[in-house]
């Protein structure tokens, strides 16, 4: 006598899916992915980091000291040329971010190049400010404002530095066809990372070197 | 708590995000802006960090009392916009923005009172 087998029970829906197959909003209980929470807790995190060499910065910029002072060195048209750069590099971050979201991988593979030029840019012009500074009789252990000036804005052009290597590290997978529009929270969170470098040379640029000592 | 609280709170994405749910990327609750948002955004930058570089030649022309506040809020307000528009805070779900802001918090009161600890205030 044959039997009747019942047929299995159909599994739940899938939630809706971001790009080809991916849930739009990963089990999690934050309804994030861990990825992109570990972003932003680095970059809290990275906020006190910051915020240690900046107060350092402030509590000895004006004291009585030997050596060159800070407007005896700073080029404000060069930095200023230099803060540009780097904020339309943040533009063409969330360019390349838009292009992969649309599946568009030729601008996705120029924006990503663009960004990580412009960020080279401004590593370069770093470098120069560094010498000219160099030349100028300031060093890292010639008083304290080079003390504090050349470790808070080396550790930010190492971190631009980190940024430039991961920037063409996704380059060379799109090159590969290894990054597609199902990997976009990869630009997304390099994106952010770009983006929080951009946010601490904004807070640099204007309390280092456009802010008046108190005479 | 209503839906809109919720929304609010992060915890559910609003009708229009629901169906735009293919283009979404995790944790947002509405789609990203578009490039040419993107575009404008970098031009308020632009001249906005422009404002910033012309107050600090106006130095010895009008006072440091002026040109410092006005700096500390330029400064703000290209902080807020590249948070806002350039990491998605608007869009995202708000548990970021939290963690960006307990961060920045975090950091100031440390330091103020590291700061204050050592008289420089006085």
């Amino acid at each position: 006598m044959a039997t009747i087998q019942e047929a299995p029970p159909r599994p739940p829906p899938e939630p809706p899916t971001a790009h080809g197959g991916e849930p739009a909003h990963p089990p999690t209980s934050t309804g994030t992915t861990n990825v992109k929470l570990a972003i932003w807790l680095f970059i809290a995190s990275d906020c006190l980091f910051f915020g240690a060499f900046i107060s350092a910065y402030l509590l000895y910029r004006g004291r009585p000291q030997t050596g060159p002072k800070p407007q005896q060195v700073y080029s404000i048209p060069f930095t200023s040329v230099s803060s540009f750069v780097l904020l339309m590099s943040s533009l063409t971050m969330v360019l390349a971010l838009a292009a992969i979201q649309r599946g568009d991988l030729r601008r996705l593979r120029i924006w990503l190049m663009a960004t990580a030029l412009l960020g080279s840019v401004f590593v370069g012009g770093q470098i120069y400010e560094f010498t000219n500074f160099a030349h100028k009789g300031l060093s890292l252990d010639t008083n304290l404002f080079g003390s504090t000036f050349f470790v808070l804005t080396g550790f930010h052009g190492a971190h631009v530095t980190v940024g430039i290597i991961w920037l063409l590290s996704l380059w060379g997978l799109a090159t590969q066809g290894r990054l597609t529009q199902k990997d976009a929270e990869k630009v997304e969170i390099a994106g952010l990372y770009w983006h929080f470098v951009d946010v601490v040379w904004i807070v640099i640029f204007t309390l280092v070197y456009l802010i008046p000592p108190a005479k | 708590m209503t839906d809109i609280e919720l929304r609010d709170e992060g915890r559910v994405p609003e009708p229009a995000a629901a169906a735009a749910a293919p283009a979404l990327l995790p944790g947002e609750l509405r789609p990203h802006p578009t490039p040419v948002q993107y575009v404008v955004i970098a031009l308020i930058l632009v001249v906005l960090t422009s404002a910033e570089v012309s107050l600090y030649y106006l130095e010895g022309t009008i006072p440091n009392s002026a040109i410092i506040p006005l700096l500390l809020v330029f400064g703000a307000l290209k902080f807020g916009l590249v948070a806002a528009w350039y990491m998605h805070l608007r869009t995202d779900k708000k548990i970021f923005a939290r963690f960006f802001v307990l961060g920045i918090v975090a950091a100031v009161v440390l330091y103020l009172i590291v700061l204050s600890s050592l008289e420089v205030f006085s």
